[in-house]
């Protein structure tokens, strides 16, 4: 049935990564992004959605992420068991290097997707706890662009912090 | 349903050269040439304030506001410092240490406070410094202080007309300021007193509960948690209080509920929790306080406010502890170490 088709075709979605590449989603994917939410919703999202702050290696994350998340919440298991399998998962996908954790923070707040915004900013916290300032100047390659003055002052008065 | 089900199988797949499809794309400006690798400082200014926001008022005081001259700005913004919490500090830290502390981040929040947690070492001297320059607070809470008075939590109360959430675990001495505090924020929805007077069930006392029901008529949620009332105080508060959705009276072992107003709290009250009901899940248990002869002895000693907590661990001989006194998280509940 031509209507049934119809509706068929609708829950497929492409989004276009910075660098060209183009990603197949279905539409439980791409509702969790509430950047392009009201393009879904309107229709307007033919042929696809160009997404110009996220690289493809990050948006090949970002789905995944999402991806598992839908098919977690929508699977059928009771809820303690889906969220268990989802903390799980999100663990896991916390397991990257510091700037991976940056640009998919960046994408999750570029593409307003809040579960995954929250953790990103959570493990990047917890990064960044307990760290000496120049352990965390080394790990996210901030430079110290303090005035020999300030920093001197800083120096003094947090000493221990830079042990 | 079949094709349903097949295409969420599918895998996503990568699809190139769409570029003529480009063309079409009734949702797409012209793509911008690619940024450089973003280091954090491409991370826009309220997403590195919302991550250095979760590190706590010593992370960012002692380290993150020194990495670099944009994150000390992000810190600098009085909207990091909407919420102070100041819990679980007391055994890293001298006291005094602490006050400078807490006091660099109210001026920091320049009269934005809208929460602050201060355990063990909240003096009159602070609440009133607080006081004086929060006047939007609507969320206090105190836990396990032995240096305030009911007086300076009268006045210190005056200055906060907004507070919605009071909440005094074994804070000595502020019963006395009760009433007075409930004159001050009318808008009170949720109190809560959490003592240890159920190791003295011979002592009668509705003085709090009376001073609850006069002066704070508004509140939703009570918890009254090892006090000394008896059915009279709780009868007061039933009349005084209204509103109340929430009557939570564990460890109050000098109440009678098999009665008339055991029947009224349950047909008034939507979630009500009685006397010998279990404190596992409880936040404010005054058991973890448990005070036998030797925490009077170190309330009264003129050091308290000189040394941290760390030195509590000295007394471990007294501690008689169990896996409740441990935090969900993990970490080790601060209360326990006033015992």
């Amino acid at each position: 049935m031509s209507s049934s088709t119809e509706l068929t075709e609708k829950k497929v979605f492409l989004l276009k990564s910075l660098d060209g590449v183009i990603f197949e989603v279905e539409e439980s994917v791409a509702v969790q992004l509430e950047v392009i939410r009201e393009l879904i919703e309107g229709d307007c999202a033919r042929p696809f959605i160009s997404l110009y702050n996220v690289t493809s290696e990050i948006l090949a994350l970002v789905i995944e992420y999402c991806k598992h998340h839908a098919e977690t919440c929508s699977g059928g298991t009771s809820a303690t068991i889906a969220d268990e399998d989802l903390k799980t998962f999100d663990n896991e996908f916390m397991n990257v290097d510091e700037n991976i954790l940056l640009e998919l923070c960046s994408a999750a707040d570029y593409l307003d997707i809040k579960s995954l915004f929250e953790l990103t900013c959570r493990t990047l916290a917890s990064l960044i706890k307990d760290r000496t300032i120049i352990e965390v100047r080394k790990m996210f390659n901030v430079e110290n662009d303090f005035s020999v003055v300030e920093e001197k002052a800083v120096r003094k008065e947090f000493a221990w912090a830079f042990k | 349903m079949g094709k349903k089900n097949q295409k969420k199988k599918l895998k996503l797949k990568k699809l190139k050269n769409k570029k003529k499809k480009a063309k079409a794309a009734s949702s797409a400006p012209p793509p911008p040439s690619p940024p450089p690798p973003p280091p954090w400082l491409e991370l826009p200014r309220e997403v590195t304030a919302d991550i250095l926001q979760r590190l706590g008022i010593f992370d960012i005081l002692e380290s993150a506001q020194n990495v670099c001259t944009t994150w000390r700005n992000v810190c600098k913004d009085p909207s990091m410092w909407r919420v102070i919490d100041m819990k679980n500090l007391g055994r890293y830290h001298l006291f005094s240490y602490l006050d400078t502390r807490c006091r660099l981040a109210v001026d920091r929040s320049e009269g934005q406070l809208t929460e602050i947690y201060i355990d063990y070492f909240a003096t009159d001297e602070l609440l009133q410094y607080i006081s004086e320059r929060s006047s939007q607070l609507r969320c206090l809470r105190l836990g396990g202080c032995s240096e305030v008075s009911g007086d300076g939590l009268s006045e210190a109360a005056k200055g906060f007309p907004l507070l919605e959430e009071l909440h005094f675990v074994f804070v000595k001495n502020c019963n006395e300021g009760i009433e007075a505090i409930g004159r001050s924020c009318p808008k009170l929805r949720s109190f809560t007193l959490s003592e240890s007077g159920y190791k003295h069930p011979q002592l009668l006392c509705d003085a709090d509960a009376l001073a609850i029901a006069k002066s704070m008529p508004g509140l939703h949620r009570l918890q009254l948690l090892g006090n000394n009332m008896t059915n009279e105080g709780l009868q007061a508060i039933l009349d005084g209080c209204p509103l109340l959705e929430l009557l939570d009276i564990r460890k109050c072992l000098n109440v009678d509920l098999s009665g008339e107003l055991g029947k009224r709290i349950t047909q008034k009250i939507k979630d009500f929790k009685r006397p010998d009901d279990s404190m596992e899940d409880c936040e404010w248990d005054p058991e973890i306080f448990d005070c036998d002869e030797y925490d009077e002895d170190y309330y009264r000693s003129s050091e308290i406010s000189e040394f941290s907590l760390d030195n509590y661990y000295d007394y471990d001989d007294y501690l008689h502890y169990s896996g409740s006194d441990y935090d969900s998280d993990g970490g080790v509940d601060p209360y326990f170490y006033f015992d």
